[in-house]
């Protein structure tokens, strides 16, 4: 084993557990900076990094297989990282530093100098629908998306647990399929908390537009169990359902298993610094396995995105190599299109408050909502036009007052901000 | 590196920067079956304004996109694969310069990746005769900056 001494001076073993963005983002970063040191990946699955926010456009036959395995094996031989396919860590020795894996059942130790812990999340199961390999799973990797899909050439009748974005992707895509959708969702909104009202009725009414998709709000599902070949599942109201198979999409956890007990300081979730190291010297983590920075308010929040992941880990990577970089964390937020109906969420929008005020657009094709604190925008939605989002995310987390922000020039790509400089009474003092 | 550089006040809205742009550049024009220009010069009181790509040297766009469509290419620009883009709008949600150009019936979205121009001089900023749109160093523009700031 070597120590700290030698392996500054000696090449370094780096080792990425997860194969995921914040894996091969990670992995990119490490060899640019380190040539010479080893860099070796553990990834739990038996193909080389893909897109998980794609497994559900796979699903409804929107891209094709090859489409979606983005990353080859010839892309790790490039940069030459060490690819472990279907190995799964098991445990974790922070004092001989070396972690315990098995791979198609023979044990391993893969020892590092330093490890990246980019395990991801998994989806939530709950008593009333237990994982079931043959009836009832979530949607998370690529081997969920081939599992769904061979359900959805037999089935007909598919029930969804949960409106969130994933749920509602998922639905899109088994529509796609010619299976009928039933989308059950306990928040009085789809899309959580990222729509309000309005915004959520108008997605829900182009979805459901579609004969084969169904949505019903403020209920929940009480019990599964199965029935004939399928499933017999009880609504929180008493009524029964039956359907062929059921998609488990209420959120989703860290997957943190193999550091139990490791001295790796765990809540729920990975809790790192703003280097993302660990509780523990030479451990960093990055993606939806770990908490990051709200980069307006700078509370430590669990967002799992895609673009968290992808910069959280190029900053862990770097400070791997022994630079010393912060991340700043990002905002919550995410964009999405059903038929053609675009929908782009930044910020909590539901967040209400005596010194909340909010700005809104609303025209039978296009909705904008703006949220202002104290003449500050802090939240912002989009149906049907979201041309120049990112404009209006920059004054959010630039902290730019509304004011201010509506006198720069892009500013006027968007609706919401078109009506306010065109309204009278707003222009009247200025 | 180079990068776009802007004169609002030289620009009288002629708009042949996005004539050249639209009939040049083989992607806005084969692949989205459209002539929208990726250069787009928009009005406002403040004076005319250009909806560009600036290939941000911390392209938030890139680290955005899910389909790994927005890529850095080796010569420091950012490029996009369009066969990869399933029009999520990832890109759009994060562009500060609000430059995707969000093309709905296609389900894509679509951004100058200066295919026109070889990178040496854009068509765009090769059709501006007023003086309005360059393509320079950015250490130049910043060194002009600093002597505008003084």
């Amino acid at each position: 084993m070597m120590n700290g001494i030698s392996a500054s001076i000696n090449s370094r073993q780096h080792v990425i557990v997860g194969n995921c963005i914040a894996a091969v983002s990670a992995a990119e970063t490490l060899r640019k900076l380190n040539p010479q040191d080893s860099i070796v990946i553990i990834g739990e699955e038996d193909v080389p990094s893909y897109s998980r926010c794609l497994i559900t456009y796979f699903l409804g036959d929107m891209i094709t297989r090859k489409h979606l395995l983005s990353h080859d094996t010839k892309w790790y031989d490039e940069r030459n990282v060490d690819l472990m396919l279907s190995t799964r860590a098991e445990g974790l020795d922070v004092k001989n530093r070396q972690v315990f894996a098995r791979q198609n059942g023979r044990k391993k130790k893969i020892p590092y100098d330093t490890l990246l812990v980019a395990t991801g999340s998994t989806p939530i199961y709950l008593p009333s629908f237990p994982y079931d390999p043959d009836g009832i799973i979530g949607m998370r990797n690529y081997a969920d998306s081939v599992k769904l899909k061979s359900w959805a050439k037999k089935g007909k009748k598919a029930i969804i647990i949960g409106a969130g974005f994933v749920g509602l992707k998922s639905a899109y895509g088994l529509v796609k399929q010619g299976v009928k959708v039933k989308v059950v969702e306990l928040l009085p909104t789809v899309l959580g908390r990222m729509t309000d009202m309005e915004a959520s009725a108008r997605v829900r009414a182009r979805l459901t537009r579609h004969e084969l998709l169904d949505i019903e709000l403020n209920n929940s599902v009480i019990a599964t169990r199965k029935h004939d070949d399928g499933y017999m599942v009880t609504y929180q109201d008493g009524t029964e359902e039956t359907c062929d198979f059921i998609v488990a999409s209420v959120g989703v956890r860290a997957c943190t298993d193999f550091l139990k007990d490791s001295g790796v300081d765990i809540d729920r979730i990975v809790m790192v610094d703003d280097r993302q190291q660990t509780s523990v010297d030479g451990i960093y983590a990055a993606g939806d396995v770990c908490r990051s920075r709200h980069i307006v308010s700078g509370e430590w929040i669990y967002n799992a995105i895609w673009p968290v992941a992808a910069a959280g880990a190029r900053v862990a990577a770097a400070n791997m190599s022994g630079d010393s970089l912060s991340y700043a964390g990002n905002i919550p937020m995410n964009s999405v299109d059903f038929y053609e109906l675009w929908i782009t969420a930044i910020g909590n929008v539901q967040e209400e408050g005596p010194d909340v005020e909010e700005i809104t657009f609303n025209t039978p094709a296009i909705y904008q909502k703006v949220k202002l604190r104290n003449g500050v925008p802090f939240a912002f939605m989009a149906i049907g036009n979201v041309d120049g989002a990112g404009v209006i995310r920059g004054a959010i987390v630039g902290k730019t007052p509304w004011e201010e922000f509506v006198r720069r020039p892009h500013a006027k790509i968007l609706p919401v901000v078109n009506q306010y400089i065109t309204d009278p009474a707003a222009t009247a003092d200025a | 590196m180079k990068a776009f550089r802007f004169i609002s006040e030289n620009c009288d809205l002629c708009r042949k920067c996005e004539e050249a742009c639209a009939l040049v550049c083989g992607s806005s024009k084969k692949k989205s079956g459209t002539y929208v220009p990726h250069i787009r010069v928009m009005q406002s009181p403040e004076g005319p304004y250009v909806r560009l790509c600036k290939h941000c040297e911390d392209a938030p766009c890139v680290d955005a996109c899910i389909g790994e469509s927005l890529q850095r290419g080796p010569n420091g620009l950012v490029i996009q694969d369009e066969d990869r883009c399933i029009g999520c709008f990832m890109c759009n949600m994060v562009c500060p310069h609000g430059a995707m150009k969000t093309i709905m019936s296609q389900e894509k979205a679509f951004k100058c990746t200066l295919m026109c121009g070889k990178e040496e001089t854009p068509t765009c900023v090769f059709a501006c005769d007023r003086g309005a749109l360059f393509f320079d160093d950015l250490r130049t523009q910043n060194n002009q900056k600093r002597r505008a700031k003084l």
